[in-house]
């Protein structure tokens, strides 16, 4: 079952300084369904964070409006929003001498009395938290002592016991290696799914966005929000969009954005995985036309020309630097 | 397990309090024991009858004022250092000490150089009346500002320009003013405990437990400030309800103390630290009585240093904090890495 968690409708956004009035944003519609993974992607400064700051209520949308379950994200109070969404923000400093499970556990605020004591059902919520982000072994860490990434799972963690229908991510895996890009994602699809949450996360990591993301935002300048299930987006080519000009451009096939030039027509004959990673090499090193049949065998890999073999193409470049001077 | 812990260092913190504030009053120009003491006060059976008189009226006063002081300080450190993530935030960021300092200075140096005051003998309630006044305009200025500007950041930098610009007015009054009143300005300045009577320690407690009550509504709006002010208000904290309390509390705390102590420099940004570092937490429901123990027994112990038992001489209490504090600090924060632990 979907369901609509937040929308918005003709919206115009942008910052006011005394009667200055500048749009940012224009003629944004957008919907965030329940139980899916939605990626927000775009050029940096043109309005992600904006459209986040809009959602969040910090900033007053010049038009239109935001609704959250069906009703207007200015009629939340602060304490009422918070139990409806939670935020993990872009924001590095953390205190060091806090426990990972006292930072889950302040993901409690909005629900506990004002001394802050957690009651039983509190508790439950911040194991669960901890469980789902698999860090329960981490919880009597000081985060002055665990990983980047252990510590963002733990800020996930903290979003998730404070429990809201919602989760918005700005840029959570920014500053972290590639496994913990791909764990981190991979985790927060499984909490969509398993939790019923619907997830925005803003994001510039492509190629990990097309295997996690159930729904695709792509923002760009002057163009509408672009929605859409992201291979959509790539069969139909409108991820493209991401990369104004014609430099860079989305290769289907490969899944990845690669610069587009016109190769030179090698003569390459061989496995296909291998004779791209050779074009590619070539490309780089600016090899010209070759006048004779490059011949490309796996296994082991080999590259024959002109009579010679080469084990790698280091060593082949190697010859072919020689045979120029 | 981590709660009882920090029980347990609660619980003896308050005996070395009790320890601390026994050993505060026996000690002096004249050593008492405790046993005396404690058989005295409740018993009101005293073995002479200048003991009597030295206990309740010169030493009680002066230690509870130091408990009191201690007390005070330390929470408005805390609540200075975590509302505005800086370490070295202290109770008087805002101005309020230059506040009272300017008070005091216009009643005790503008007379002499405008010539309308012949005496240089002040007493207590005049000297607390002209802090309060000068404490209270700067923390009404600051609190302008504070309408108008949303950034913590920005709050911060204006409290320290107010400061300063109000210590700028501070050194012209001293200039032109003649060396009598200056020494007793600057004497006022080096901060005292002494001195006080029981109707000014009374007028004291009560100004502490109204600067504490803003501070029991607010310890968990505080443990998500820790966060930021993005964070804490997305988990549904109101940043304005909390800097208001904020200011409320540090203006009676830190300003009533000013007013009647001089400013006391030292207790406010370290004990903070200390406890920290102590109590290994950085949450505020552990973290406030933490500092609120150990500034009371600091500035307790602080105060006996300064008596040089078994003389008649004093030294200024300000003098003393920081003699003592600073070497504790630095050796605390060599020993551990002190950023990561803020």
């Amino acid at each position: 079952m979907k369901r609509e968690a937040i929308s918005g409708k003709n919206l115009s956004l942008g910052y006011q300084k005394g009667n200055d009035k500048k749009t940012i944003l224009e003629g944004l519609n957008f919907s965030l369904q329940s139980g899916e993974l939605t990626c927000l992607l775009g050029p940096n400064g043109v309005g992600k964070s904006t459209l986040v700051k809009a959602i969040l209520g910090e900033i007053k949308p010049f038009k239109g409006e935001i609704t959250i379950g069906g009703k207007t994200n200015s009629d939340f109070s602060n304490a009422e929003l918070a139990k409806e969404l939670a935020v993990v923000l872009t924001e590095p400093i953390l205190p060091g001498n806090m426990t990972v499970s006292q930072l889950v556990a302040l993901g409690r605020i909005p629900y506990t009395n004002w001394t802050g004591k957690l009651n039983q059902l509190d508790r439950e919520k911040v194991n669960q938290a901890l469980a789902a982000t698999k860090i329960t072994y981490l919880k009597d860490e000081r985060l002055s002592e665990i990983s980047d990434g252990q510590r963002q799972k733990a800020m996930i963690a903290r979003a998730l016991a404070q429990d809201g229908k919602v989760m918005i991510l700005d840029e959570p895996t920014a500053h972290l290696d590639l496994v913990n890009r791909y764990e981190i994602m991979h985790l927060l699809r499984e909490i969509c799914v398993n939790e019923e949450k619907a997830i925005l996360v803003v994001t510039h990591d492509l190629e990990i966005a097309l295997e996690t993301a159930d729904q695709f935002w792509l923002l760009n300048c002057g163009t509408p929000l672009i929605a859409g299930l992201p291979e959509d987006l790539v069969i139909s080519g409108q991820i493209n969009e991401l990369l104004p000009g014609k430099e860079f451009h989305f290769d289907p096939e490969k899944g990845k954005i690669q610069k587009t030039s016109d190769l030179p027509a090698w003569n390459i004959s061989g496995d296909k995985n291998l004779t791209y990673w050779i074009q590619k090499a070539f490309s780089k090193k600016n090899i010209g036309l070759l006048d004779n049949l490059i011949e490309v065998k796996n296994e082991p890999f080999q590259i024959l020309f002109e009579g010679k073999t080469f084990l790698s193409l280091e060593e082949f470049f190697k010859f072919l630097g020689s045979r120029k001077s | 397990m981590k709660n009882n812990r920090s029980i347990f260092f609660l619980s003896a913190g308050l005996i070395l309090l009790i320890g601390s504030f026994l050993l505060n009053i026996s000690l002096g120009s004249v050593a008492i024991s405790p046993i005396e003491i404690v058989k005295g006060i409740f018993t009101g059976d005293w073995v002479k009858e200048s003991t009597k008189q030295i206990i309740l009226n010169y030493r009680l006063p002066k230690a509870l004022v130091a408990i009191f002081a201690g007390f005070g300080l330390s929470l408005s450190g805390l609540q200075m250092q975590t509302f505005f993530r800086n370490p070295l935030a202290g109770p008087f960021v805002l101005g309020i000490s230059s506040g009272a300092g300017l008070g005091v200075a216009i009643l005790m140096l503008a007379g002499t150089i405008f010539g309308f005051s012949s005496t240089s003998d002040f007493n207590t309630w005049a000297i607390a009346f002209a802090g309060t006044i000068g404490a209270s305009l700067v923390l009404v200025m600051v609190s302008l500002v504070a309408w108008r500007i949303k950034d913590s950041m920005t709050l911060l930098i204006v409290g320290l320009m107010f400061g300063s610009a109000v210590s700028a007015i501070i050194s012209v009054l001293s200039y032109y003013s003649n060396a009598d009143s200056l020494k007793l300005f600057t004497v006022w300045s080096m901060g005292s405990l002494g001195g006080l009577g029981w109707s000014q320690v009374w007028v004291l407690l009560l100004m502490i437990v109204l600067g504490f009550l803003p501070i029991l509504a607010s310890v968990k709006s505080y443990n998500a400030m820790l966060l930021g002010e993005s964070y804490a208000k997305s988990m549904g904290i109101n940043p304005s309800t909390i800097r208001w309390f904020m200011i409320l509390s540090t203006g009676l705390l830190a300003g009533s103390i000013t007013a009647f102590c001089g400013p006391i420099a030292f207790i406010g940004i370290a004990v903070p630290h200390l406890a920290r570092m102590v109590w290994k937490t950085a949450d505020h429901r552990i973290l406030f009585p933490a500092s609120a123990v150990m500034g009371s027994i600091l500035l307790l112990l602080c105060d006996a240093i300064s008596q040089l038992p078994g003389y008649a001489q004093t030294l200024p209490i300000n003098a003393v904090t920081s003699l003592v504090g600073a070497p504790i600090v630095i050796s605390l924060v060599l020993k551990k890495n002190f950023s990561k632990e803020f």
